[in-house]
C-alpha cells in the first residue's frame, strides 16, 4: 500500500480543517457576489457584504470552513455561479 | 425607461425589448456551442471552469474529473432555460428556477465576453476594431441586465 502526498498530509495533521476561498475577479458585480453569498450560504446581509468587500479589497476571502468533501461541494456550486473559488487546507 | 427586469408581487418579470431578447438568444446559443465543445485551450473555457485547487495540480485534476461534466451540463441547461424563456411576455412572472438559470447564464456570458475583450482589474482595453467596440457595448449592457435581475430578485 502506498500513500499519496494528500493522504500523508492528512495523517500528519488530521484535525486541520479545509476552507473555501473566493477570489476577486474583474467581471462579477459586487451586488451579484453578495447576493450569491446570501442565497447560497444563507448569510445575513451584513455578513455577505463584509465578505464581498473583503474579496473586493483584499483579493480573496475565506467563505466556509469544514471537511474537505463539503468544501469541494461549495466550490463546485460557486463555479456554477461563475465565481472563482478554490479549496485549500486551513493552514496554507 | 423600462428596466430589463421588474419585481412585482407575483415574481420577477422580463421586460426586455424584442431585439434585446433576440440578441440574448443569439449569445446564449453561442454559449451552448462553446460549452458543448469545451475546448480546454480556450481562455473563456478556462474561466468558466476555474481550478478547484490553486497550487495543487493533482488535487485539481481529480476535482475536475469529478465535477467538470456535471458543471458543463448545468451551464448548458441554464443557457437553454434562458433561451426557452425568452418569449415570456411582460405580464407573466418567470418561475424562480428560471430566474436562477438566467442569473447564472448571464454570468457565464459576461465571463466569456470579458475573456474575449481581455478585461482586467484595470478595466476593459480599448478595442481596436468596430467588432470589438460592439462586443464591449454588449458586455456592458449584459452587466446592466444582470444588475437589474439581482435587484429584482433581491426585493
Amino acid at each position: 500500500m502506498t500513500l499519496d502526498e494528500t493522504d500523508l498530509r492528512r495523517l500528519v495533521a488530521p484535525d486541520v480543517p479545509w476552507v473555501t476561498i473566493v477570489w476577486d475577479d474583474p467581471v462579477n458585480l459586487m451586488s451579484y457576489v453578495s447576493f450569491v453569498f446570501r442565497t447560497y450560504f444563507g448569510l445575513e446581509r451584513s455578513e455577505a457584504e463584509r465578505l464581498m468587500m473583503q474579496v473586493h479589497t483584499k483579493g480573496k476571502a475565506v467563505v466556509a470552513t469544514g471537511a474537505r468533501e463539503q468544501m469541494e461541494l461549495h466550490v463546485e456550486a460557486l463555479h456554477g455561479y461563475g465565481l472563482w473559488a478554490t479549496v485549500s487546507r486551513a493552514d496554507t | 425607461m423600462i428596466l430589463p427586469f421588474q419585481h412585482k408581487r407575483d415574481g420577477v418579470h422580463l421586460s426586455l425589448a424584442e431585439h434585446e431578447r433576440a440578441l440574448l438568444g443569439d449569445l446564449a446559443g453561442q454559449l451552448v456551442t462553446l460549452l458543448e465543445g469545451r475546448d480546454e485551450a480556450d481562455p473563456a473555457v478556462s474561466r468558466l471552469f476555474p481550478p478547484g485547487y490553486s497550487g495543487d495540480d493533482e488535487a485539481d485534476a481529480e476535482f475536475r474529473r469529478l465535477t467538470a461534466d456535471d458543471l458543463t451540463a448545468s451551464k448548458i441547461d441554464n443557457a437553454k432555460v434562458l433561451i426557452a424563456s425568452l418569449d415570456t411576455d411582460r405580464r407573466t412572472p418567470l418561475a424562480p428556477e428560471v430566474a436562477q438559470a438566467w442569473l447564472r447564464s448571464l454570468t457565464d456570458l459576461r465571463l466569456t465576453l470579458a475573456s474575449r475583450l481581455g478585461v482586467t482589474d484595470e478595466g476593459i482595453p480599448q478595442p481596436a476594431e468596430q467588432a470589438g467596440i460592439v462586443l464591449r457595448d454588449v458586455y456592458e449592457w449584459l452587466g446592466y441586465v444582470q444588475e437589474s435581475l439581482v435587484r429584482a430578485l433581491d426585493r
